[in-house]
């Protein structure tokens, strides 16, 4: 399974980098979290990963992977909680590859949303309407739906806001499970005690890379300080910037 | 001669030339629509050059006026109206337009009809107009004798604004009242000769209550005088069962208003429409309807016509 | 009252036009059920009413070439709304603007060009009055096409409905999964104007943009499911149209007016009694259950 590189990277808005200059290699089969303060440029990175926003200067280099093999679930969902459908019908979206835009649903996939709706403790929620859903509940659906995509990578953007701790521990079981089976995951996590019990591997983001590699080495008091100096706010009398790749 | 002879000799030819002079240039005549302008044509000759805001085919009852037309009724020597309300739009033209000159109501002395009189006929409607008075049929001209009356007022306002070619003006006022006098003989004639129990008709505008009127045509229509009223299906429905159950075989639509719901009529009572009438304007000038006597005779045709096939 | 076959079923048997009327009901019902479901949730409500304006520029284009023919003017009609709202949807996507922005900047452009193009010819025909008309004027071929369009509706709509459903859902995963967001809004673009020019050519703007939004409306406060609330739609569409021609048939009210009355009744029920999210279910007393 390839992995994702990125050469020099620099995303923004209008031309204020929300994150400069950044080169580095998620490994294939890696389990990374993204940390570091607000403001920091972890959901802008993840949108650049995940193909939703164009880089303002470097490159992404993907390994040929496809928009399809990329799941991504976001911070703050664009979508319309007060629609009028089923939680069975959301996660059956998950198996999109394989049903696509017209063909009909059969038992197996019945049998497969099931499971994945009991993997995520929402055993029988199929009929109620996602209108319907608590926030935790509603984040333990798109997770079934995730675990269907059945992606090589998977990206996920501070999927533990305001979630009450059993769903927490429920939900990082299920997260174990994708990498155990071999899969890439990106996590942009706030909590560093759940990071370093958890993640193998961390990124420490301030607007340009601070650290990244093994979380015991990344998470020291002196990155942190570094981190916590980022200024936050954009230069709106910046100059154009000449820095050379770190 | 003496020196005083000789100047009083040149001035009075000088105003004599200044006569002619003045003769040279036809007057200029606005006219509100198509109708009151071809009567003015007809009785001003070349004497006149006429302009009219409402040209053929057009709705007056809905007509918005441009600044081009504020600059042509500023430039005009005398304006033609119709009165009774048809013009709603004419007062803010005249104060744009800074006219200050006379302003001729054509249908002065003539009889206004009320809407009201249409109580008696079998639909329910609502005027869609913005009358000045918003219960008075403005359509006078559809009576020829207030064609008459029309002919006469402009006349008489030609005169008093351009008195020199009075003999003119009056010569032909007298041509064109005995070609409007012959056609209402004729026109009697035609209906004369259609018995009561035939002399109906439908049309979807309420624009024939003179026509009505003057021969005793009974006139029914299933929408108020302009098009954004509503129709209800009771009113339709009555309508189709009084033509079945009367055989009333004249149905027209107008041309400038929607056909549809006639045609629809037509269809279910198994009539055939009789082709359009022309009420508000004339048609361009290659059309059926011309000038003033082509519209009026062409309608009467096609009535008469259509009547006389009574079932 | 006299008997019951004499008040409701009578005047259809008995009149050509009234049938006619119903079967334009029935089918514009149809169509309008599940497109105006889908406006109400995607927050275009408003969309029917400025669609209506946009039509102008290009009715009054086939009035420049062709005179007053019908024909001329609803192609010409149709044409322009579906220029107004695919650019719009475009926009919308290609820029941070919103679609009800960016719709609303080009529905007024449009009316100014229609009405810029009319004065050029020099008359001062009321085109939208000529070109729109009546329930109760519903000829063949207006009947065929608001079939027509219902029927293609119905169609696409059953074959496009997974994407266009995640469109209105979550746009973002669509994307994610290359599912061709933009080609499904635009698909469901052109259905809505379909709809609103054939509804428009063949019944006015009040019923045309009525029938539309106010079922839709109602149905909200009733039907948990996207196909359940459409299906309640087109039923109170059709109801509405039934009692609206039946009013105005007893009673000589206007046609348009009278059914619009009746859904808007039908919508003010919904919101006070409906059985999700309306009024009184907010204030619904009775024992709770046990779990």
């Amino acid at each position: 399974m390839p992995a994702i590189t990125l050469h020099d990277l620099t995303l923004g808005y209008e031309r204020h980098p929300a994150v400069h200059h950044l080169s580095g290699v998620f490994a294939s089969g890696t389990m990374t979290a993204i940390v570091g303060p607000n403001g920091s440029g972890k959901t802008t990175l993840l949108k650049g990963i995940t193909g939703f926003l164009r880089p303002l200067a470097g490159a992404i280099d993907r390994g040929g992977l496809k928009p399809k093999d990329i799941a991504y679930l976001p911070q703050h969902l664009e979508a319309d909680r007060s629609f009028p459908i089923t939680v069975l019908d959301t996660v059956l979206l998950g198996l999109w590859q394989e049903i696509g835009m017209f063909a009909g649903m059969q038992r197996t996939h019945w049998d497969r949303v099931a499971q994945a709706l009991f993997t995520v403790g929402l055993a029988g929620f199929e009929t109620r309407t996602v209108n319907e859903l608590s926030g935790g509940q509603f984040q333990r659906v798109m997770f079934a739906r995730m675990s269907l995509q059945n992606a090589p990578v998977l990206v996920l953007d501070e999927p533990f806001n305001g979630i009450d701790q059993q769903t927490t521990a429920d939900l990082l079981e299920v997260v174990r499970r994708w990498h155990a089976e071999g899969r890439t995951i990106l996590v942009v996590a706030h909590d560093l005690a759940l990071v370093r019990d958890f993640f193998p591997q961390t990124l420490l983001l301030a607007r340009e890379m601070i650290a990244w590699g093994e979380t015991r080495q990344v998470l020291t008091a002196a990155h942190l300080d570094r981190a916590r100096t980022m200024s936050e706010a954009w230069d709106q009398s910046a100059a154009i910037c000449r820095q050379e790749a770190a | 001669m003496s020196i005083v002879t000789r100047i009083a000799a040149m001035l009075l030819g000088l105003f004599l030339l200044d006569g002619t002079a003045s003769a040279a240039t036809p007057l200029k005549v606005v006219a509100s629509f198509s109708i009151l302008g071809d009567i003015v044509a007809h009785i001003g000759g070349d004497k006149v050059q006429v302009v009219t805001l409402v040209g053929p085919d057009g709705d007056a009852h809905v007509y918005e006026p441009t600044p081009a037309d504020a600059k042509t009724v500023g430039n005009a020597d005398l304006v033609v109206v119709n009165g009774l309300g048809f013009e709603g739009w004419l007062d803010r033209l005249i104060k744009a337009s800074g006219y200050k000159g006379k302003i001729i109501v054509a249908s002065n002395g003539v009889k206004p009809r009320t809407m009201a009189e249409e109580d008696e006929h079998e639909h329910g409607h609502d005027h869609g107009h913005a009358h000045g008075d918003s219960d008075i049929d403005p359509h006078a001209w559809q009576n020829i004798d207030n064609g008459k009356l029309y002919a006469k007022n402009i006349a008489k306002a030609l005169i008093e604004a351009d008195p020199v070619n009075e003999a003119a003006y009056r010569q032909a006022e007298t041509a064109y009242l005995a070609e409007l006098t012959a056609l209402a003989t004729w026109a009697g004639e035609q209906f004369a000769a259609i018995p009561d129990r035939q002399r109906r008709m439908i049309t979807s505008h309420d624009a024939f209550g003179y026509l009505g009127d003057a021969y005793g045509i009974q006139i029914l229509s299933p929408v108020g005088v302009s098009t954004a009223s509503e129709p209800s299906a009771g009113d339709v429905k009555q309508l189709i069962r009084q033509i079945n159950k009367e055989h009333i075989t004249a149905v027209f639509v107008e041309n400038i208003s929607d056909r549809r719901l006639i045609e629809q009529i037509a269809r279910e009572s198994k009539v055939a429409v009789g082709g359009a009438l022309y009420s508000d304007a004339l048609s361009a000038q290659d059309g059926p309807a011309p000038t003033y006597i082509d519209m009026f005779r062409g309608n009467v045709e096609k009535i008469a016509g259509a009547m006389r096939q009574g079932r | 009252m006299s008997d019951p076959f004499a008040l409701f079923i009578a005047p259809f048997g008995e009149f050509l036009f009234m049938r006619h009327a119903l079967a334009a009901c029935l089918a514009l019902a149809l169509g309008c059920g599940p497109v105006g479901m889908l406006l109400v949730l995607r927050r275009m409500s408003l969309m029917g009413d400025a669609l209506s304006h946009a039509v102008l520029p290009g009715a009054a284009v086939g009035f420049l070439l062709s005179g007053l023919s019908l024909y001329a003017m609803t192609i010409g009609g149709a044409v322009a709304g579906l220029l107004v709202a695919l650019i719009a949807g475009a926009v919308s996507r290609c820029t941070t603007l919103r679609e009800d922005a960016s719709f609303a900047a080009l529905y007024l452009v449009a009316i100014a060009v229609g009405v810029l193009i009319i004065s050029m010819r020099g008359t001062s025909i009321d085109l939208i009055h000529v070109l729109f008309g009546t329930i109760l004027a519903v000829d063949d071929p207006a009947l065929i096409l608001v079939a027509a369009i219902a029927t293609l509706t119905l169609f696409t709509l059953a074959l496009i409905y997974r994407p266009l459903i995640v469109e209105c859902f979550d746009p973002d995963f669509l994307r994610s999964v290359g599912g061709h967001g933009g080609a499904m809004h635009s698909i469901f673009l052109v259905l809505v104007v379909l709809n609103l020019v054939a509804g428009f050519t063949a019944l006015g703007t009040l019923m045309a943009v009525g029938m539309l939004m106010l079922p839709a409306a109602a149905a909200h406060f009733w039907g948990r499911h996207f196909w359940s609330a459409s299906l309640i739609a087109v039923v109170i569409a059709f109801f509405s149209g039934y009692s609206g021609l039946l009013l105005s048939f007893h009673c000589n009210l206007p046609s348009g007016p009278a059914i619009i009355l009746v859904a808007g009744c039908c919508y003010a029920f919904s919101l006070l009694f409906g059985a999700k999210g309306s009024l009184l279910s907010r204030y619904r007393s009775g024992p709770h259950l046990t779990g």
